[in-house]
């Protein structure tokens, strides 16, 4: 009886014993495996085409293109407009003189609002100001590329032709005219997108989603930006043309970058779904000819 | 500055009918009219897209540059014509398009 207790103990024993040395066994074949991976690595990332890595770096361009922007100082109209009325062509309308134009449209704007209290206290005017000749003054105001049948070329009636500065000038005081700042969210939504596609790309790859599901997605949503892009630009135009000047303009602008941004991320989705056809596109006009062995019944030219 | 609507698509509008035709008469294959098409929309997306990216980042990063208001007008005119042209896109292929509609209506009455 001792003898059988002493014999199932010793199995019980040996039990973990052996697992422990299966484990350890196991992860030694790990290490060996994750040791000959690193040292193959480099000759791995050598197998990569040329192309793909190409891809990879293109693709990380804005990105970095974006997430270096920060706000400047300049303070002139972002569009080149002269004289841009209330309410404004874009969401940096600033009218701080009141006068219905944006400031950042007026040449002499920023100079308007600082040194206005400075002529009717002082003749000399301009102590902080550098002042220019009354010749250079009409030359600034009358410049420029008018944008609009609104954008009336007429000369600064709120300024003294005496008190005038440069605009581009970084140090002076503009008080909250780079502060409006406009919110387009370009980053997040891209982001956003991207992460959707790859969410939908992976469960398609992983068979949980069809391939016909996948693509109809995609294309619902490069539909949906490209008529949110094209209605939206296609009714600020009108408004400009016939000179619609609402509070909505800005609104319709916003909505107008934001769908665009869903558009033209979703046309890159676009033409990655349809790599095929858009290789064969190059084929059949101009005669490039691609790798299309893989599968040559679908190199026609006109899938979809 | 005006931005013109109509001026700008006729040749699109004409030269779709024209391409459409050719291929109905069997003049040209298929394959041909819908890359011309397929070509035309990528470089008025390029054109637009490219200026309003352009035009995004001075914006942003509040610049004002000498050709701003021409790279508006461009982008203006090459968006309506992108806006065209991706009516014909969907022309072209209406059969496919139909189906990012209607599929799940499909699927509805099946079961």
């Amino acid at each position: 009886m001792i003898g059988k207790i002493k014999s199932v103990m010793s199995k019980e024993k040996l039990v973990p014993a052996l697992s422990i040395e299966k484990v350890t066994s196991t992860l030694s074949r790990e290490k060996v495996i994750s040791t000959l991976s690193k040292e193959n690595l480099s000759s791995a990332l050598t197998k990569i085409p040329m192309k793909q890595k190409l891809f990879a770096a293109i693709s990380t361009i804005p990105f970095i293109a974006l997430g270096s922007m920060s706000a400047s100082c300049a303070t002139t109209c972002p569009y080149g407009m002269v004289n841009d009325p209330y309410p404004g062509q874009c969401p940096r309308y600033v009218d701080l003189n009141g006068d219905g134009f944006c400031d950042l449209s007026q040449a002499t704007a920023a100079a308007t609002t600082d040194t206005t209290t400075d002529t009717t206290t002082d003749s000399s005017t301009s102590d902080t100001t550098t002042s220019t000749d009354d010749a250079t003054t009409s030359t600034t105001t009358d410049q420029g590329h008018g944008n609009g049948t609104n954008a009336d070329v007429t000369p600064d009636q709120s300024t003294d032709t005496n008190t005038t500065t440069l605009p581009d000038d970084p140090g002076s005081d503009y008080g909250s005219l780079n502060g409006d700042g406009t919110n387009y969210f370009v980053l997040p939504i891209t982001l956003i997108i991207i992460g959707g596609y790859l969410f939908t790309y992976y469960l398609f790859k992983k068979g949980i989603l069809k391939r016909n599901k996948h693509k109809r997605i995609w294309n619902l949503l490069v539909t949906v930006g490209y008529l949110g892009t094209g209605i939206t630009g296609v009714i600020l135009t009108f408004m400009v043309n016939l000179g619609i000047r609402t509070a909505l303009s800005q609104s319709l602008t916003f909505w107008h970058v934001e769908l665009a941004i869903l558009m033209v991320v979703g046309t890159l989705i676009h033409l990655h779904i349809y790599w095929r056809p858009f290789k064969n596109m190059f084929r059949v006009l101009f005669g490039f000819k691609f790798n299309l062995r893989k599968d040559p019944s679908r190199a026609k030219g006109t899938s979809k | 500055m005006v931005y013109d609507m109509i001026l700008p698509a006729l040749p699109f509008i004409g030269g779709y009918l024209l391409t459409y035709s050719l291929y109905k008469m069997k003049l040209i294959k298929k394959a041909l009219h819908i890359n011309i098409w397929n070509l035309i929309i990528g470089l008025a997306f390029l054109i637009s897209a490219g200026a309003g990216f352009i035009l995004l980042l001075v914006m942003e990063l509040n610049v004002k540059l000498p050709i701003s208001p021409e790279l508006l007008y461009w982008h203006v005119e090459l968006g309506v014509t992108l806006a065209l042209v991706t009516v014909f896109h969907f022309h072209t292929y209406w059969k496919s398009a139909k189906t990012m509609f209607v599929a799940a209506k499909r699927r509805r009455s099946q079961a």
